[in-house]
């Protein structure tokens, strides 16, 4: 299932490629056709000097304290083996090896881009402190928006071209062009960022709009672009890199000879890779080859994982968190993981959730009326679903934005099941004597009765248990399943009444309000706004929150916030997955506390590495029956302990 | 304008009657037919009577009774199973008798400890046990093959009207319509009627009156090519002739003359065409295309039953249904054509 998206967070460029490719490309193009990309950017850095700043060494400011993570525990294991290939599978072939620009947010893309790129620095998956990526040292000037980078000399891309200050230029040019055909790029490298300073080839200062609680999260997260590789960057660039794979800074590039178009592609640990003994990126990223094959079905994949032509289900992605899979596809008694060749794990992380529930749209006769929206909260029964159908697996979702461990509200919770209480304020609203079906009429003869649209197909039984549980309490519940694009479109309309739906959030610091509850969102198409909130005095609180320049003030703001959501009742939370699963031939072997707790899905930080020597046993031993010890483990160090 | 039949369908229908196979099945697909119409009173969560403080109750066809109507502490649709239990503790002369099968096909019987699909059990009166979501599978199946029937039966109707009045039009009328109409016919069966589907479902909800509507614009156009020929051959007969002679008008002739020997065509497809429909809907179930959810639908128990194969009560019993009710349909079918064929009846010279 995938949720409709929200703008995810920054992620942008910088990739792989053999130097091979480059170079036979440019031999078999006639010199003068040839572009060079340098004057034509020097000129728009020369027109915008208000965004490119150049300076010098001594321009800096004296009194920064500079950081360099040196403090910070890393989170791999020392124990880890490098080697070997893993194999596993992705759901389509990429419609592009681009980074940016149309077609570019595949399932793939995690393995070039998002998991694989070193931004300047990053966050330490477990504490929430930052360790050095591309830049060695950093500095935040005292005005709260501008970031210092002090860049790692030994950086370099997978052509072994070194990265430096010019290609962070180049990738705000290059960002902001409209020749990448991707507007939201363009629209977010030029209204947030102000600007980007070169001190020296190795120093830059990087600019937000205005200062920000979380700005290491925001600055701190831009990528180089390698201007060498798009020297030939022009109006065909769609055309002309849809095949080619940028050189990379992160571990993991495409070869050409590993591209088998709609079967398969294989990535390749770089070479020497420039970060392979520093801390926190050794005993890391331990596969030497990842094998990637093309398997449309999750079924079948299954089934190739069952016969061990897949290493791993759920390594990279959430199919196993699925109770479908995880009980009865392969329960713990199955022989394979009753005689301990797979291993079966549930991993709790701590991450922002999807925000799964029902989004009552105010603009709707009656949803307008607040005690009916109390009544349908108390009127839903999720904590059923959670119970019954999902295994009591899933747990009740209690606010609009949970997960956020730095923002936390342990003094919201969603409104429990209660026909009663639904009832008491039904009546409030009028509706006080039940028709001859039980559901509850008003004295102008109006049913109580709503529809729920949602695309998601595979949700259908829990709005069916949804509807039943709510007829207990007068209320009628029917059910519009659509074709996933159109129900968005109808939801995004504001054409629904009631639309079980879920936004996906990002792995940020704290939540957002303003695309969901403002009033300048509400009563028009397009926005995530799905409720219609328009409250004046919200408005002021997600001005306030939006300016605001500590966490101090965004988690007393936020709590406000989520207490006037609450109150509003629009939004009945559903339901999130607290932890995700995967399961994997014995083979695969992980660090002692299994995952960090920042992790999407287990292979998102490359801590898991592949061991021959147990393959080998492995194998052996079931060609001739011996067996194992069954492991079916459960890590909750980060399970969410308030309730 | 009478409708009657004539002295050869009266024999076609006796010989129908002899072939033991196709009768049988005739008459068991009846009894299905009207158990299905009666379903409420065999697979029902509500009490057929409930007896209480002296006073009768048959909920099965009235109005929802809440709990608080037999002494219960809630407001919502009694539950009558455990009152009947409550009723049995108390031995004080209430009493409740439930329906054979105690269950509706929409709630969702969650059990402490147990998660569905449950297995069949005679204890819990799951006798094909319960689905994904907790309910029970014989009471979707019941209805479901009330859903199908109704669509099927109303399917057929439709088809058979628009299929019979423009086919014997053609045939009837011939020359310039006919050679026009056939052309728009052959153009209209070219649309790719799954497709179509497709696309309406993906914009709105099907129910049941859409699903019909969308179905029988695309398939009523095969019957006009039997009642074409049919109506041709029938047109050229000699009594036509006499009967145009003595003044007949056209509506007569049709009406009273030719429909009544075209008769064996048609019913010759009947049965066919129901086990077609059955098929279809229970296709476009499979596929998501068909009647919303909750609507107890066979193609829908066949998905769940498909994806959860360690479940195999649910793939089971549908596929068993389906296969009794499609066969029960084909021997119908074949009994039919058998009695009507003109081979039996027609002598050649």
């Amino acid at each position: 299932m995938s949720p409709p998206h929200r703008l995810l967070p920054l992620t942008a460029t910088a990739g792989a490629l053999a130097g091979l490719l480059l170079a036979a490309g440019c031999a078999q193009r006639p010199v003068a056709a040839a572009r060079d990309i340098y004057p034509v950017a020097e000129a728009y850095y020369k027109a915008h000097p208000d965004f490119f700043l150049f300076k010098t060494p001594a321009d800096l400011p004296q009194n920064l304290v500079w950081q360099d993570g040196h403090d910070v525990p890393e989170f791999a294991d020392s124990d880890a083996k490098r080697g070997g290939t893993l194999h596993y599978f992705i759901d389509d072939f990429p419609r592009t090896l681009r980074f940016v620009g149309p077609d570019d947010n595949g399932s793939f893309r995690p393995f070039i881009l998002d998991d694989d790129e070193i931004t300047l620095i990053q966050r330490q998956p477990n504490t929430g402190q930052y360790y050095p990526g591309l830049a060695r040292a950093w500095a935040l000037d005292p005005d709260g928006r501008t970031m210092y980078f002090k860049l790692d000399s030994d950086a370099r891309y997978s052509d072994g071209a070194p990265v430096k200050a010019d290609d962070y230029l180049f990738a705000f040019y290059f960002f902001k062009s409209p020749w990448i055909v991707e507007p939201w790029y363009n629209n977010y490298y030029s209204t947030n960022f102000s600007r980007i300073t070169k001190y020296d080839d190795y120093t830059i200062a990087v600019t937000w709009k205005e200062p920000k609680p979380d700005i290491y999260d925001r600055v701190g997260q831009v990528y180089p672009v390698p201007e060498h590789f798009y020297k030939d960057f022009g109006p065909d660039f769609v055309q002309r890199y849809q095949w080619t794979i940028e050189p990379t800074t992160g571990p993991y590039t495409v070869l050409p000879q590993d591209i088998q178009k709609g079967s398969s592609i294989d990535l390749t640990r770089v070479p020497h890779w420039w970060a392979d003994d520093k801390p926190f990126y050794r005993h890391r990223y331990n596969f030497d080859r990842i094998h990637l094959e093309v398997i449309r079905d999750p079924a079948k994949a299954f089934e190739a994982f069952r016969r061990g032509d897949l290493d791993s289900f759920g390594l990279y992605g959430s199919g196993f968190s699925l109770p479908e899979y995880w009980y009865e596809k392969m329960p713990n008694r199955d022989p394979l993981v009753r005689d301990g060749y797979i291993h079966k794990v549930t991993f709790y992380n701590e991450i922002p959730r999807p925000t799964y529930g029902l989004y009552l749209n105010e603009d709707m006769p009656l949803l307008n009326n607040r005690d009916i929206r109390l009544g349908i909260n108390y009127a839903t029964d999720f904590d059923l679903v959670d119970k019954e159908y999902f295994h009591g697996d899933y747990v009740r979702m209690q606010t609009s934005a949970d997960g956020y461990a730095d923002v936390p509200f342990p003094h919201i919770h969603a409104r429990p099941f209660s026909v009663e209480k639904a009832l008491e304020h039904f009546a409030k609203a009028g509706f006080t004597s039940r028709g001859p079906d039980g559901i509850l009429v008003n004295a102008q003869g109006q049913r109580l009765s709503f529809t729920i649209t949602t695309g998601y197909a595979t949700m259908k039984d829990v709005l069916t248990i949804l509807k039943q549980q709510a007829a207990k309490a007068g209320l009628e519940y029917n059910i519009e399943v659509l074709d996933g694009t159109t129900a968005w479109k109808k939801i995004e309309e504001k054409q629904h009444q009631i639309a079980f739906s879920a936004f996906s959030a990002s792995v940020e610091k704290y939540p957002r309000y303003w695309e969901t509850f403002d009033s300048v969102n509400a009563h028009k198409a397009q926005t995530n706004n799905l409720t219609n909130t328009a409250i004046p005095a919200m408005d002021l609180l997600i001005a306030a929150y939006d300016q605001a320049t500590t966490m101090d003030q965004i988690r007393s703001l936020a709590t406000q916030l989520e207490t006037m959501v609450h109150d509003d009742a629009a939004f009945v939370p559903g339901f999130e997955i607290p932890f995700y699963r995967v399961g994997f031939w014995r083979w695969i072997r992980w660090p002692k506390d299994f995952n960090v707790r920042l992790s999407l899905y287990a292979g998102q930080f490359g801590v898991e590495w592949l061991d021959p020597q147990v393959k080998a046993d492995t194998l052996a031993a079931r060609s001739a029956g011996r067996t194992f010890p069954p492991a079916v483990e459960t890590y909750d160090q980060w399970e969410r302990k308030d309730d | 304008m009478s409708f009657q039949l004539n002295p050869l369908t009266r024999r076609q229908l006796q010989r129908f009657r002899a072939i033991k196979r196709g009768y049988l099945s005739f008459l068991l697909f009846g009894f299905l037919l009207l158990l299905a119409a009666g379903a409420e009173l065999l697979v029902n969560s509500r009490a057929l009577i409930v007896r209480y403080r002296g006073r009768l109750y048959f909920p099965t066809y009235s109005a929802f009774h809440p709990g608080t109507d037999f002494g219960e502490d809630y407001s919502y649709e009694t539950n009558y199973r455990r009152l009947a239990q409550k009723f049995a503790r108390a031995h004080d002369g209430d009493w409740v008798l439930l329906p054979p099968i105690p269950y509706n096909p929409y709630e969702n019987d969650f059990r402490p400890g147990v998660y569905p699909p449950t297995r069949p059990s005679w204890r819990e009166r799951h006798l094909l046990g319960t689905d994904t979501t907790g309910r029970d599978v014989l009471a979707r199946l019941f209805y479901g093959f009330r859903t199908a029937m109704v669509f099927s039966l109303l399917y057929m109707a439709f088809v058979y009207l628009l299929g019979v009045a423009i086919g014997c039009a053609m045939g009837y009328f011939g020359g310039t319509f006919d050679l026009v109409a056939q052309r728009l016919v052959e153009i209209w069966s070219n649309i790719p009627f799954l497709y179509i589907v497709i696309i309406v479902a993906s914009l709105v909800t099907p129910n049941l009156g859409w699903l019909l509507v969308i179905v029988v614009l695309f398939s009523w156009t095969g019957m006009t090519y039997y009642l074409r020929t049919a109506t041709y051959r029938e047109k050229a007969r000699d009594y036509v002739a006499a009967a145009e002679v003595l003044g007949a008008g056209t509506g007569r002739i049709i009406f009273r003359h030719v429909l009544p020997n075209t008769l064996s065509t048609i019913v010759t497809f009947i049965p066919f065409t129901l086990a077609n429909a059955i098929t279809l809907l229970t296709a476009l179930d499979f596929l998501g295309f068909g009647l919303p959810p909750p609507t107890p639908s066979w193609g829908e128990l066949l998905r769940q039953g498909t994806s959860n194969l360690d479940a195999p009560w649910i793939v089971t019993s549908t596929f068993v249904a389906l296969v009794v009710v499609l066969s029960l349909v084909t021997f119908i079918g074949e009994a039919v054509r058998e009695a009507f064929d003109p081979k039996k009846f027609t002598v050649y010279q």
